[in-house]
């Protein structure tokens, strides 16, 4: 399969000294669905600002569909952008805009004829369901509607790859599966989706390749055993304890060890009897 | 760039003139303040060389050559003249044409009773290239032979040539400190819209758009405003001239230069300011965000 995205031994220090990501590396296939899960501060936005080429490396190669973009031109920037589409956590649409004009605006942007943004931008909302508000203002949508708009105007201009920054962070579940249904639908047209969440319902739910980042560091893969295997506990093993603050360790134990009893369960279901290494993690945070 | 596109980005500038009009007018009202200024600079600085030039021309130099001088004496005095530097021309005028031309301006009755009687010494009249070394010219003039005495209106002429020079030095300077403040005016105004579409422009870098596209609305902001200001300035200009000028000919009897001769060269000269001044701001306003990514554009 063709690498679209490839990080080879990428740090990123920012200037106030914060080692975002610490020698990470990472390769994603042309389309495939990833899911990047890890706590906030972990080094998530900054690995996707790395993508988006926001953000520059302070060590290591990047590569985005075969080009070193850690050596790309300043004015290539943009052609490589039109290769991504992005959705945003907080939607970002434009409200003095319709929902139709929202969308078109992306094509605008980069300068498409008004002949294909007419043909194109029906198609794309008619795709995420939105036909009928298409001359809806974006406040007047729900948060899911919102997101369905923010996701027409990633896709309108047919990127290869979806990058969705917590996309169900400002919508309520049932509206979350929705969306990473849709995600799931484009991703079998062949789009490469990366989808940044900290919702473990949605990334269990989803049979998905899963990629979780710890301070800076790629701390477990799914993909590492060469097939792809159901999500389970976040590796929390990299976490040395008496770094962290005692609540965010009593909230941490308390996360693995819901997660532990859910998985116990679901195995047993299944009768599989599950007897992993990650009882002994929660114990390590507990101790 | 695409015909479509190029209207597009234009359609986006003159929406960003409309919706941000308050500042959009500010700005118009300073740089129309600072283009009449600059204009009305210019045309004093005009009027003072047109009389200046007037002045010297009308009212040469008259060399009189000493009395009883013969013909052939008075042209070796003429090629003499001719030989020193800053005189442009020596114009021999005999006192019989002297003479004539005194009739004819105060009337052949007073003359009736000379019986042919000629006063009048011959004459050459002299016009010189730099009226600013005028001094220096008189006096190789006095020191050539035949010579007798020299008159002219050279103080006036040489008030007027300074007065002239500190004008333009004067205009020069403020139209310089008038084009930096409507500069800076403009670029806060262009600032303003940007700052209010900020979110636009950060999803237009998001999705792929090259700096040229996000920067063409805002250059195209600078533009309008600049060539509105130029219009105006340019019509309010003739009736503030044209009401100046009729005060002031009514109180001193100077030929004003009438403004109709040079305002296609006003008009020129205020729009392409206005469009330069204006294309500046934005493009001086708008390097700051294109330099940002992502929500830096936004302030988080």
């Amino acid at each position: 399969m063709e690498k679209i995205i490839e990080f080879k031994n990428v740090s990123k220090t920012y200037d106030s000294g914060t080692h975002a990501l610490n020698n990470a590396s990472i390769s994603i296939e042309k389309g495939e669905f990833v899911f990047i899960v890890g706590a906030s501060g972990a080094g998530k936005s900054t690995f996707l600002k790395l993508i988006m080429h926001e953000e520059t490396p302070s060590r290591g190669t990047i590569l985005v569909n075969g080009v070193n973009v850690t050596k790309i031109k300043r004015r290539k920037v943009p052609y490589l952008r039109r290769n991504m589409g992005i959705v945003f956590q907080d939607f970002r649409l434009i409200d003095k805009m319709t929902v139709y004009d929202n969308v078109a605006f992306a094509m605008r942007a980069i300068g498409a004829r008004p002949s294909a943004v007419k043909k194109r931008v029906p198609y794309i909302l008619d795709l995420v369901g939105l036909s009928d508000k298409a001359k809806n203002r974006p406040s007047e949508l729900s948060g899911g509607e919102q997101q369905r708009v923010s996701l027409a105007r990633a896709l309108v201009n047919n990127p290869s790859i979806i990058i969705a920054d917590e996309p169900t962070g400002n919508i309520d579940p049932e509206m979350s599966f929705e969306i990473i249904e849709l995600l799931s639908k484009i991703n079998d047209q062949g789009t490469t989706i990366l989808v940044v969440t900290h919702e473990h319902d949605l990334v269990r739910h989803f049979n998905k390749r899963v990629v979780v980042i710890e301070k800076g560091r790629v701390v477990s893969d799914t993909n590492d055993d060469g097939e792809s295997v159901p999500y389970q506990l976040t590796d929390y093993s990299d976490i040395d304890s008496s770094d962290v603050p005692p609540q965010t360790a009593e909230k941490i134990s308390r996360q693995v060890a819901q997660e532990f009893s859910e998985i116990v369960a679901e195995n047993s279901e299944e009768g599989q009897p599950y007897g992993g290494s990650n009882a002994e993690v929660s114990s390590d945070i507990e101790g | 760039m695409r015909i479509s596109g190029f209207s597009y980005l234009i359609k986006e500038g003159l929406k960003n003139v409309w919706n941000n009009r308050i500042m959009s007018i500010a700005s118009v009202c300073v740089l129309i303040s600072c283009l009449i200024l600059t204009g009305s600079a210019v045309l004093f600085s005009m009027n003072v060389s047109q009389l200046v030039e007037s002045v010297s021309d009308s009212n040469e130099t008259t060399v009189y050559l000493e009395n009883g001088l013969s013909k052939v004496e008075a042209v070796y005095v003429g090629r003499d003249l001719k030989k020193i530097k800053n005189i442009a021309d020596a114009q021999y005028f005999p006192k019989e044409e002297a003479f004539e031309e005194f009739k004819g301006r105060l009337g052949e009755e007073l003359f009736e009773n000379m019986k042919g009687d000629n006063p009048l010494p011959d004459a050459y009249k002299v016009t010189m290239t730099d009226l600013s070394k005028y001094n220096e010219t008189v006096d190789k003039i006095k020191a050539l032979d035949g010579v007798q005495k020299i008159s002219s209106r050279k103080e006036l002429a040489q008030r007027l040539s300074s007065i002239n020079s500190l004008v333009q030095t004067l205009s020069f300077w403020i139209v310089l400190a008038l084009g930096i403040i409507s500069l800076f005016i403009i670029s806060n105004t262009i600032r303003a819209t940007m700052y209010s579409r900020r979110f636009e422009i950060s999803i237009m870098k998001s999705v792929g758009a090259t700096d040229a596209f996000v920067r063409i609305p805002f250059v195209v902001e600078g533009v309008t405003i600049g060539l509105i200001a130029s219009v105006i300035s340019t019509v309010a200009l003739v009736f503030l001239y044209d009401g100046i000028m009729s005060i002031v000919s009514s109180l001193i009897h100077i030929e004003v230069m009438p403004i109709m001769s040079v305002i296609w060269y006003v008009a020129l000269i205020f729009v392409l300011a206005g469009v330069v001044i204006g294309a500046l701001s934005g493009f001086i306003s708008i390097r700051k965000y294109l330099k940002k990514e992502g929500n830096e554009i936004l302030g988080w």
